[in-house]
């Protein structure tokens, strides 16, 4: 019962779910457009890193955090209105039509 | 009056003596004794907990506290959440939670400090915290 407070997340968890209440929070900022397609993207990529990512592989999680506050830094800038990935395995899931 | 009284005195020996004392004394008294023995002695736990229940947050902000979480975890129509609904248990992780709280943000204009963000699981967690900020912002 006294757990009712919440999971018990660990740090790098809070620092994981953080980051992606502040891109969720820099979305906003967009047209909503662009939003939506940043909001679909970012999603992507935390659900696929959070099914991919082996959750004691902290040091890959700590480059992924790095490189995710990086994109954040740039799409808080006004200019930004998009995200993509050169990411093989996103590449992958589309087909192309001859 | 007279089934009143009856049931008072059942009450009334289950309670403290000083409660007994006062019964003998009249009908009209009895009645009032008894009403404040229950308040206080005979179902303390379950009438403490109905008090939070119904004055911490209003029944509308549970409501759409209810309409966002179903929204946000694209739930269909047939599921009946309750406020006691957990969002772990309609299948939500904790990004979902993230988004659920952001679109609360939104719908309330409110904003909701990570920490606390972080500790919402339930229907009802939500709507008081809701309650709490909006007074809070006003």
């Amino acid at each position: 019962m006294g757990a009712s407070s919440g999971p018990r997340l660990s740090g790098m968890q809070k620092q994981v779910l953080g980051l992606y209440r502040e891109f969720l929070r820099a979305a906003r900022s967009k047209s909503a457009e662009d939003r939506r397609k940043i909001e679909s993207f970012v999603s992507a990529e935390f659900r696929r890193n959070s099914k991919q990512v082996d959750r004691k592989n902290f040091i890959y999680i700590e480059y992924l955090l790095r490189v995710g506050k990086k994109q954040l830094a740039q799409l808080q800038s006004p200019d930004t209105v998009r995200l993509s990935s050169l990411d093989i395995s996103v590449s992958e899931t589309i087909n192309h039509k001859p | 009056m007279a089934t009143v009284s009856a049931t008072s005195a059942t009450f009334g020996v289950s309670l403290k003596p000083c409660f007994k004392n006062n019964q003998v004394t009249g009908g009209a008294s009895t009645l009032k004794m008894v009403t404040a023995g229950w308040t206080k002695n005979v179902f303390p736990s379950l009438r403490n907990t109905r008090f939070i229940v119904c004055s911490a947050a209003k029944p509308e902000t549970v409501q759409k506290v209810c309409e966002i979480v179903k929204k946000q975890l694209a739930l269909s129509d047939e599921i009946e959440l309750t406020p006691e609904s957990k969002f772990a248990a309609l299948g939500a992780d904790s990004l979902d939670t993230v988004e659920i709280v952001m679109g609360l943000e939104e719908e309330f204009g409110i904003s909701v400090e990570e920490e606390s963000s972080q500790n919402i699981t339930t229907v009802q967690e939500a709507a008081d915290l809701i309650e709490k900020l909006v007074h809070k912002k006003a």
